[in-house]
């Protein structure tokens, strides 16, 4: 390590030649001439003769070939290269969609092959095992994504009108915002009311043991039921609730809609919550309280200085699985008519339109990573002694 | 001062500590040694009523414990743990301050007192006051945890195995500083361990513990003299009891005056112990030795039957 030169990184290489073999063999683009008859697919090769494809596959050989014997400043040259081509892949999408597309097909639609979300796919995977070992912060990692950004968004607004995943936004923005809104509300409304919710019953599992064996005893039973049949047990009885009780029925409760949702949401959000609280604050060191004590702060004192705060990096981690299960689970609410992301997704699978599934697919993946990213960094801020 | 009358403590069944009674001076290093399990940690923890006592009574300077607020009580009492219970979350001057800022101290005067102890006990304020406990070394650490302990200048310290965690030499190296910082603090001290050379090291009285009841005590020599029973004798070394004695008395009180003989080619320090000056000899196998000052020089001899003598006085 000292000298600088490090032993072969396998897990880029492999990366990079399975980048190349991908990107040369498979299909990256595909082309239909309206929304309902079947495209023709093309590889990359096919594409302006081949050579622009052959120009992306270079500086994947070449990260390939400074995996092989890796220094510091080998590595480094290879992030620039994963980094320009991650920003070049939209461009090359958006040159081809130029070529592919004629002036006499105003509703052709583009689509995305396996082979440019592979490479997609593996580019970014290179880029965390980059960023890893060249111990580049959190932040500074996500930095690296906006030239990628950039060319997306460039490409997306000047050039890709004729993108299928955009046509389908476009024909339905409106309801898009609609649908993200409800997802978002959803999940934060149901992560909300677990933290509040799992929190009492935490505090009251320390205070009593039979509540602990009986809690954990339901929770672990809700956890055990699948989403769907949850889903469909709450119909029932809130169907009725909402016949009999105006108030209720006045706020939109019924057997389908957002109310059983949330409801099924709070109950799976229950058990990853009140583990984690339950752990966080029973795991804080024995000899730590036992000192706060001994030193002569009282009950509140180290419950607030002491304990919380030495549990609150682990209960920040429950938020945050509790978050991203939420996020997936949102879109099966969409079944029962909850609204969400998972419209989309169960819309475009009765059509079989792909293009259509992966609108509400793609944010649903987008949302859960950027949660996932977010709790995961402020728990390791929060981390004692941590701060630097 | 301490005083325990009659005090028992039962855990269910079980009786950690039954019935003793204990009487602490003022400005005493008390050390509590027995076998894991023999009550010496449960009788420490009743005294800043981290665990309450059944029957009998504890008193502070003729008070009942129990009659003071047990957070007013344990704020007056200096408590130190084997393993520091340090505040992870705290910086090393936050954890130091504790105390004071719990006796609502003015800020400036707990800043003050936090640079004042990080001195006295060897920790320069500009490299340690903004560490976090996990950057310290066990020594650093438990030198820390004294100093929080000592925080708000409290009468009374308790030290449950405070070096147990520590290597040899940083162990030997606190012990040392731990007996300087008393010569000067003159604090009432219970001290629990289980290592004997410690307490004997240590203590100005010694209290010896099995099954919950004081066995015997007494000053250390007195306890190496006249183990009551074979336990203390055992627990106090068996056969190892002379050279456990001999690293009690300092080689200054038992050297003559440099004769007219020629000095002897083996050098021991005035302040090493009678077992270092013996162990000396056996390495060299010599039966005379120097006595040297701090700067090297000869003041003195020691001679092997001086070195006995000291058996017999």
């Amino acid at each position: 390590m000292g000298e600088g030169r490090q032993r072969t990184n396998w897990v880029l290489l492999s990366l990079m030649l399975s980048a190349v073999a991908a990107w040369l063999t498979l299909d990256a683009v595909s082309v239909a001439p309206n929304r309902i008859v079947p495209g023709s697919a093309y590889t990359a090769r096919e594409v302006m003769d081949g050579w622009p494809a052959l120009l992306l596959a270079l500086p994947m050989l070449a990260v390939a070939v400074l995996a092989w014997q890796p220094t510091r400043k080998g590595l480094r040259l290879a992030l620039v290269a994963v980094v320009a081509l991650l920003t070049l892949l939209p461009l090359w999408l958006s040159a081809a969609t130029a070529v592919l597309v004629e002036s006499d097909m105003p509703r052709a639609r583009v689509g995305i092959g396996s082979a440019l979300w592979l490479l997609l796919f593996l580019l970014l995977l290179a880029l965390i095992e980059l960023r890893t070992r060249l111990g580049l912060s959190r932040p500074m990692g996500w930095l690296l994504l906006v030239p990628m950004g950039a060319g997306w968004w460039l490409a997306l607004t000047l050039w890709l009108e004729p993108l299928a995943l955009l046509r389908e936004y476009q024909a339905r923005s409106d309801q898009f915002i609609t649908a993200l809104a409800m997802h978002l509300v959803l999940v934060g409304a149901a992560v909300g009311a677990s933290l509040v919710l799992a929190s009492l019953l935490a505090l009251a599992m320390r205070r009593h043991a039979g509540i602990r064996r009986a809690g954990f005893g339901v929770l672990n039973f809700l956890q055990t039921i699948p989403s769907l049949a949850l889903f469909g047990l709450l119909l029932a009885p809130l169907a009725w609730l909402g016949s009999r009780i105006d108030w209720l029925s006045a706020i939109g409760v019924s057997g389908i809609g957002w109310a059983p949702a949330f409801l099924a949401l709070l109950g799976y959000s229950l058990l990853p919550m009140v583990r984690n609280i339950h752990v966080a604050l029973e795991e804080v060191d024995p000899a730590v309280v036992e000192s706060a004590r001994g030193m002569g702060m009282n009950r509140s004192q180290v419950f607030l200085q002491v304990r919380l705060p030495l549990a609150l990096p682990v209960v920040l981690e429950g938020i945050r699985i509790t978050t991203v299960q939420a996020i997936g689970l949102t879109a099966v609410a969409a079944l029962i008519g909850a609204g969400g992301l998972g419209t989309f997704i169960f819309q475009g699978l009765g059509q079989a339109a792909m293009d259509m599934v992966l609108l509400g697919a793609l944010p649903i993946i987008g949302l859960a990573l950027m949660a996932d990213a977010l709790f995961g960094s402020l728990s390791e801020r929060l981390r004692p002694g941590g701060a630097a | 001062m301490i005083e325990l009358f009659d005090v028992t403590k039962r855990f269910g069944n079980d009786t950690a500590v039954d019935g003793i009674s204990l009487r602490i001076e003022k400005g005493e290093l008390c050390a509590l040694v027995g076998t894991s399990g023999c009550g010496k940690s449960t009788t420490l923890r009743m005294i800043n009523r981290l665990i309450e006592h059944d029957g009998g009574e504890i008193h502070l300077d003729g008070q009942p414990v129990r009659n003071f607020d047990e957070v007013t009580l344990r704020r007056r009492i200096g408590y130190v743990i084997q393993s520091t219970g340090l505040f992870p979350h705290w910086t090393v001057a936050r954890n130091i301050g504790l105390v004071p800022r719990l006796l609502k101290w003015p800020k400036g005067r707990v800043r003050e007192r936090v640079e004042e102890l990080m001195q006295l006990l060897g920790l320069p304020v500009a490299e340690f006051a903004d560490k976090y406990p996990r950057q310290l070394s066990g020594g650093q650490a438990q030198r820390v945890g004294v100093a929080r302990a000592l925080a708000a200048d409290p009468d009374i310290l308790l030290m449950d195995e405070p070096f147990g965690a520590l290597d040899p030499i940083t162990r030997e190296t606190l012990q040392h500083e731990m007996r300087e910082l008393q010569a000067r603090l003159h604090k009432t001290i219970v001290f629990v361990t289980h290592d004997m050379d410690e307490a004997l090291a240590l203590a100005d009285r010694l209290v010896v513990m099995h099954q919950g009841r004081v066995v015997q005590q007494g000053r250390p020599i007195e306890l190496l003299h006249d183990p009551v029973n074979p336990f203390v004798e055992s627990l106090l070394g068996g056969m190892d009891r002379g050279l456990k004695e001999a690293a009690l008395i300092r080689v200054s009180e038992r050297m003559l005056p440099l004769g007219p003989r020629l000095l002897a080619s083996e050098r021991i320090a005035y302040g090493a112990s009678l077992s270092q000056a013996l162990s000396v000899m056996l390495w060299h196998q010599v039966d005379r030795l120097t006595v040297v000052d701090e700067e090297d020089i000869p003041i003195g001899e020691l001679s092997l039957r001086r070195l006995l003598g000291a058996k017999a006085s």
